[in-house]
């Protein structure tokens, strides 16, 4: 604790360095930009605009993403609101109740809420960021390989198996992208596997071109498919911009009510903003007093999730910052972004590279200052770009996506591997399989197996490592149980309708 | 459900769950193509792979026994309107697909701004937009933006193709 202001004031005297300002700002209005067309989710805005950051230091280009970062999210939110489509998962709960109000002529204040209530989450959660991680390094730091395969594990098992419709879809995701990220050359012996010979396939498959595929071109195909002659019916902001006074009074107690239920889905590696946006909906709802406007456009409904969602998202920031695992599919894209700094987050990172952990916490306090006072006022002109007719809208899409995927190694196999990922990503959003065990799959995949390795040569080749060591062993064991309760739990209640 | 909205979705879940099968199997196969040995850990680079082609064949055979007990679980409407969507549309589809490959075939020849102005225009008409030209047009305004983004502020070279000589004569280079 002693040790963590000096480190933090140091952070900001790195953040607040007019240069890296500058990108922050820079950040957080491509990021709201972008966040804010149709379609166009938080995981996607980041992976489009990592090309853009090729040339800057890891400072500067990380201050920048966490701009990107948070800018995408609020850009997303104001879509879900006027436009009635929430751009992921985590922004369905949002709708309910912000699309009710934006009908109803309270688009400001709906639009207010979710940017004081962002800012307000935003912030907590990165205090909270800042006093646990420390904490979480202390521990980390005494895991070997096999302690941290034990929590990869885990990872891929809240990920892929315990959240969204169906456990196999979700399995099946996650296992393509673990053999996606087996192509390439093995890091411990050299030896290339499912290359098939091609130069490119060496280096291995880039997340950026996986998650582009899936999410720009894939989306580009379903939507331009099965809804393109859809007419959009975008709400009017009509009335105030501002809140009333019994809005604040509403809003205030929703926001950390939230955010105290965000921040821990968040910071255990259990990945996805979705259920306690969700959570929060349903405290929300159960707290009010006024249920009568619930699913009529109350404000806490759109304050609760809003803010949750935030903190959740900032909250994954200490799995991936201090134990190099990503919890969500921008999650994943950020470590690949380190990746190709050649900075491998965890608590070595802490030590090694301080100027960079805290200065890039520093900015995530600046960035969220910077998206309240420069995305609230400009709301007018972020709403415009919805305006924009859909062939044009996604036909810019799809440039700024392969240009993502092609400035990365000016390679036509890439544009091609783009492609491939697009037709997949069309079929997974067509038969309900979620696309983000893949993108963590892809990413985590290698460094699990890593661990695994590395864990075994240490124990000459005895498995007994993993259960033996107690940390590892109870991982294991939450694990086992994460799959087991909810399976026994369904079987019960079946036999009990029976 | 309609039966023909029946068939269909049962003839795509069967589709799709032998097809990661399949994955599973030439997964296994591929591994049997490599090395074993692993050195003090006595697993080497083909155990991954191994259990990840063994994990996707399991998935396959469990997404098989699900269709054949009723179909997947937990699935979306199978019929478009139920979803507020519309039916099928297969020029979307061939357009938006055509629009890529065009960018591939042109983007080392041609160069970045004439493929992704092809690529634009093409994508456009795929989501109903009647004018082509004015499309190709748009198109070639943002690429020729981000292409001086990326060599004047970025200093990053992107393909200049056929348009060379034009860019080399107002300085973008």
């Amino acid at each position: 604790m002693g040790e963590t202001l000096p480190a933090l004031l140091h952070g900001f005297e790195i953040a607040l360095l007019p240069m890296n300002l500058m990108w922050g700002a820079i950040g957080v209005t491509l990021g709201t930009a972008v966040g804010v067309l149709p379609g166009v989710g938080p995981a996607l805005t980041v992976a489009m605009l990592l090309p853009l950051t090729v040339k800057l230091s890891p400072v500067g280009a990380l201050i920048m993403f966490a701009g990107i970062y948070y800018g995408a999210m609020f850009g997303g939110s104001t879509t879900t609101i006027l436009l009635n489509t929430p751009g992921e998962s985590a922004s369905i709960a949002t709708a309910l109740e912000g699309n009710k109000m934006a009908k109803n002529g309270r688009a400001g204040p709906a639009l207010a809420t979710s940017a004081i209530g962002s800012f307000v989450a935003g912030t907590i959660a990165t205090l909270l960021v800042t006093l646990l991680a420390p904490l979480v390094v202390e521990i980390a730091l005494k895991f070997g390989p096999a302690e941290y395969f034990a929590l990869m594990v885990f990872a891929f098992t809240t990920v892929s198996a315990v959240l969204g419709a169906s456990t196999v879809r979700g399995l099946t995701s996650l296992f393509v992208g673990l053999l996606l990220g087996l192509v390439g050359i093995d890091g411990q012996t050299g030896q290339s596997r499912f290359a098939f010979g091609v130069p490119e396939l060496l280096d291995g498959i880039d997340v950026v071109v996986l998650a582009v595929g899936l999410f720009a071109v894939g989306e580009a195909l379903y939507v331009g498919s099965y809804s393109s002659r859809i007419p959009e019916v975008m709400d009017k902001i009509t009335g105030s911009l501002w809140m009333s006074k019994s809005d604040w009074k509403r809003s205030w107690p929703a926001w950390l009510r939230a955010t105290a239920i965000g921040f821990p889905f968040g910071s255990i590696p259990a990945g996805g903003a979705e259920i306690p946006t969700f959570l929060s909906y349903a405290v929300e709802k159960k707290l009010t007093k006024y249920p009568e406007e619930f699913g009529h456009g109350a404000i806490e409904g759109v304050a609760g999730p809003e803010a949750a969602n935030n903190a959740s998202v900032t909250g994954a920031l200490v799995p991936l910052l201090t134990l190099g695992i990503p919890t969500s599919a921008t999650a994943a894209i950020l470590l690949a972004a380190f990746q190709n700094y050649g900075i491998q987050p965890g608590p070595m990172l802490f030590q090694m590279q301080p100027d960079l952990v805290w200065g890039l916490i520093a900015s995530l306090y600046v960035g969220n200052v910077m998206l309240l006072i420069l995305n609230l006022p400009m709301i007018g002109i972020w709403v415009r770009v919805l305006t924009i007719p859909q062939p044009l809208l996604y036909a810019g899409i799809l440039v700024f996506a392969t240009l993502g995927a092609y400035s990365l190694h000016q390679s036509v196999v890439d544009l091609a591997t783009l492609y491939v990922f697009g037709l997949l990503g069309f079929a997974m959003r067509r038969w309900d399989i979620p696309v983000a065990p893949a993108v963590i799959g892809l990413i985590l995949g290698p460094l699990a197996e890593t661990q695994f390795r590395r864990a075994l040569s240490i124990s000459q080749g005895d498995p007994s490592v993993f259960y033996q060591h107690p940390i590892s062993a109870t991982l294991f064991a939450l694990t086992a149980l994460l799959i087991i309760v909810p399976w026994v739990v369904r079987r019960v209640g079946r036999e009990r309708a029976a | 459900m309609s039966l023909a909205a029946a068939s269909r979705r049962s003839i795509a879940e069967a589709v799709l769950s032998i097809g990661v099968l399949l994955l599973g199997i030439a997964t296994a196969a591929g591994t049997a193509m490599l090395p074993s040995q692993g050195g003090y850990a006595r697993v080497g680079p083909n155990f991954m792979p191994g259990v990840t082609g063994v994990g996707l064949i399991l998935l396959g055979v469990w997404l098989l026994y699900e269709r054949f007990s009723g179909g997947w679980r937990n699935m979306p409407p199978q019929e478009a309107e139920a979803r507020g969507e519309h039916a099928f549309h297969p020029a979307a589809f061939v357009w938006v697909s055509v629009g890529l490959f065009a960018q591939m075939a042109l983007i080392q020849s041609g160069g970045f701004v004439l493929a992704g102005a092809a690529l634009f225009a093409c994508v456009a008409r795929g989501f109903g937009s009647p004018r082509f030209a004015r499309d190709f047009g748009i198109g070639v305004i943002i690429t020729v933006a981000v292409f001086a983004f990326f060599v004047l502020v970025l200093t990053v070279n992107l393909p200049a193709g056929w348009l060379a000589p034009l860019f080399s004569l107002i300085g973008l280079e």
